[in-house]
């Protein structure tokens, strides 16, 4: 691959009251899918919006698809989602979604024809409602976000940019989103999101970044990641609750560091020197209704746990999603 | 470029689309009909009236005098109708207790008012009118010139000249004056109707640079608030979105004249024969006309007043959150416009004083201010090069700070800035 689609240099950004950035580098290879990952307030939205030249960094230099990004070309080629996601209210939504296609250089025939493809993709268009001809206040929060995604891919973008996208998404179009990311990579162009979900980011990310408190905490191939990590986590599924008996075993320190509890599915990081043979036998001896015990890499969401917490994040700000 | 027009178009076409734009346009020309209608309108329906005579004459004079006022009451000619008039004639004994009756009738409405005619009207020329019009300058007005006939026929026919001659040379109708003004180049046309012409201007561009400060304010905060304003400066610098937005609204601004220039043309060329087909008399009515290089220098003020107050609206929308703050934060500015509308009357008075002379020059009042001056009086050529002048360097300034205010401010949400803060944006330049 030729230069990678950005790459961050000692970037700095500091505003009034805090510092929103410091000294963050990062680089994100072509073609792949990037997680930007860190609790609220970690810089992510400070960093993305960095990167689309919306706001200037105080030091430190970035470079989109090869080019500075303060090259106003580049912006044709990058796709945008806001965090804030909003659009003209009064305006029908056909010509919000042509005005956003004209910023980008696309006009006439060819923004008409992938508005109505889109559309028509994402069950906005319909043979009985046509949602196109309607102002963009009459349309639900759902069709609006929608709506919202449509205008920040409709030119093709060689680099898609989505911050938080999953937020207050319903299951059908986070599916519906997902889906749009794994074709985006298919096709060949590089996706980058923020996100503080750590699920959504373990299954659709090839590579990750963790920010908190504006700097880097770690970053690298998913895989990578979690191999740094190493293999001292057991996934455990039980059917049913846990007996006091697998309770008293799971809170054992010097055979269990550590227990992510998720209720009928639980993280473990093994102790130090602990066999995880002697510890299913334990847990089969205790009558424990087991489903799944398995060696397993860290998840995601345990590595930032560990990581973040360690850092001194004052709110826990990791979820599932 | 491509990326400028695309916002101007966005700005000019949902402007345009809207029914308030329709509204307000089609508003303009709908009143200069009713302005240049109904008055004449009105007048002949209240010449019609015979309000004026009913009224009572007390005539204490002993010469007749009363019978002739009466007379030029009613239309001044001998088949005039004067049933309505009661003429009393009296003794001046009897005139006290005949004043208090009538008094009476007044006050329980039985008749409007009544003229007193003294023993020696026809020599000091002294008559009373007391009624429920006695403050109308129109009604007492025309009771004057009545009993001025009156009395002028009196004295011919005591000086000897028949009765019927008497009649026939003071029997005119009454005598209008119309009043033209004379400027520099010559005749203006009618000094009333270029009066009310000339305020008309001022007003309307006063009104059109409030109207579309505001729409630039609106349009910045509506951005803010939804939050487009970010998806928007991904694509275009924050300066472009500002440019856009200030010359499509300006545009429509401009269309909008435009639209009222053509349609107040068709409304005057139409107003002859819509007064025929309404039966209105013909009153002979001078439009007043306006030479091209004013009517060029009226959309220059305008282009110039507009682009002062949109700069200045714009950053105050990228400084606020929401209505309340936007309607305080605007309000120094306000004051500077409506200052400007106060100015307007004693200009328009006293278009060379130097009152009017500074108003005309200092940029937030000149670009009605001067305008105005122009439409009534002739004014140096300097000193309009002065006003245009000074109005772009002022325009510059702000349009510099705006572009600095808009930069920070469009993606700052949450507490409204101090003036401290939004002078650290300015400085530091982005």
């Amino acid at each position: 691959m030729s230069e990678p689609a950005i790459e961050i240099r000692n970037v700095a950004k500091r505003y009034a009251a805090h510092v929103a950035v410091k000294d963050l580098s990062l680089v994100v290879p072509r073609g792949t899918v990037y997680g930007l990952l860190g609790p609220n307030g970690a810089g992510k939205t400070t960093t993305i919006r960095m990167i689309l030249d919306i706001i200037e960094p105080d030091i430190g230099t970035i470079s989109v698809l090869g080019s500075a990004h303060r090259d106003r070309a580049i912006q044709d080629r990058v796709g945008y989602l806001p965090e804030e996601r909003g659009l003209y209210k009064k305006m029908q939504v056909n010509r919000v979604l042509k005005f956003l296609g004209e910023l980008k250089g696309l006009r006439g025939r060819e923004a008409d024809a992938r508005i109505g493809d889109w559309m028509e993709r994402l069950g906005l268009r319909t043979a009985e409602k046509d949602w196109g001809e309607a102002k963009v206040d009459e349309l639900s929060r759902g069709m609006q976000q929608k709506v919202q995604f449509i205008g920040a891919l409709l030119h093709d973008p060689e680099l898609v940019i989505l911050d938080e996208p999953f937020s207050g998404l319903d299951p059908v179009n986070a599916q519906a989103l997902k889906d749009t990311v794994v074709e985006l990579k298919r096709r060949g162009k590089t996706v980058i999101f923020s996100t503080h979900l750590m699920d959504n980011a373990e299954r659709l990310c090839d590579a990750v970044c963790i920010i908190a408190h504006g700097e880097k905490v770690l970053d690298g191939a998913v895989s990578a990641v979690k191999a740094a990590h190493g293999e001292r986590s057991i996934a455990l599924a039980l059917d049913g609750a846990a007996t006091p008996a697998v309770q008293a075993i799971l809170a054992d320190r010097s055979m269990v560091a550590d227990v992510d509890d998720q209720n009928l599915f639980y993280e473990l990081e093994l102790a130090p020197g602990a066999d995880p043979s002697a510890l299913l036998r334990r847990l089969v001896d205790a009558g424990a209704p087991i489903r799944r015990f398995e060696r397993v890499q860290p998840s995601l969401h345990s590595i930032f746990l560990e990581r973040v917490g360690a850092t001194g994040v004052e709110e826990g700000m990791s979820g599932h999603g | 470029m491509a990326r400028l027009w695309a916002v101007i178009k966005r700005e000019y076409l949902e402007r345009v689309r809207t029914k308030w734009f329709i509204i307000s346009t089609l508003f303009a020309p709908f009143l200069l009909g009713l302005l240049t209608i109904v008055p004449i309108w009105l007048i002949g329906k209240t010449a019609a009236q015979s309000d004026i005579t009913h009224i009572a004459i007390l005539d204490a004079s002993g010469t007749g005098v009363g019978r002739r006022v009466r007379l030029a009451l009613g239309g001044g000619s001998l088949a005039s109708d004067t049933s309505r008039t009661q003429l009393v004639v009296l003794d001046t004994t009897q005139l006290a207790a005949a004043e208090s009756a009538f008094t009476h009738m007044v006050m329980k409405k039985e008749t409007r008012g009544y003229l007193v005619l003294g023993p020696h009207v026809l020599d000091d020329t002294v008559a009373r009118y007391a009624g429920r019009n006695g403050a109308s300058l129109a009604d007492v007005g025309r009771i004057q010139s009545a009993v001025r006939q009156g009395i002028l026929q009196a004295r011919l026919e005591r000086a000897g000249l028949n009765a019927e001659r008497v009649m026939s040379l003071t029997a005119a109708k009454q005598v209008e004056l119309s009043a033209e003004q004379i400027g520099d180049k010559g005749r203006e046309g009618g000094g009333i109707v270029k009066f009310l012409f000339s305020f008309s201007i001022a007003f309307l561009l006063y009104m059109s640079i409030v109207l579309y400060g505001q729409n630039v304010l609106r349009g910045v905060l509506e951005e803010k608030q939804t939050r487009v304003a970010e998806v928007v400066v991904s694509s275009v610098s924050t300066d472009t979105l500002l440019a856009g937005k200030v010359l499509g609204v300006g545009a429509v601004g401009i269309t909008q004249q435009i639209l009222w220039v053509i349609t107040s043309i068709a409304v005057i060329r139409a107003r002859d024969p819509i007064m025929r087909a309404l039966h209105i008399p013909q009153v002979s009515f001078t439009m007043p006309s306006i030479s091209l290089p004013v009517l060029g220098l009226l959309f220059v003020f305008f282009v110039l007043g507009f682009m002062l107050y949109a700069a200045i609206f714009a950053s105050v929308g990228a400084m606020v959150n929401s209505d309340t703050e936007a309607q305080q934060a605007q309000q120094p500015f306000m004051m500077l416009l409506v200052a400007t509308a106060i100015l307007i009357q004693p200009v328009l008075v006293n278009p060379a004083s130097s009152l009017a002379v500074a108003a005309s020059i200092v940029p937030f009042s000149s670009p009605v201010i001067m305008p105005l001056r122009l439409s009534v009086s002739s004014v140096p050529w300097w000193e309009v090069a002065l006003a245009i002048a000074v109005a772009a360097v002022t325009i510059a300034i702000f349009i510099w700070i705006a572009s600095r205010i808009y930069r920070t401010g469009l993606l700052m949400y949450g507490k409204r800035p101090t003036l401290r803060e939004v002078a650290r944006w300015v400085r530091r330049s982005a």
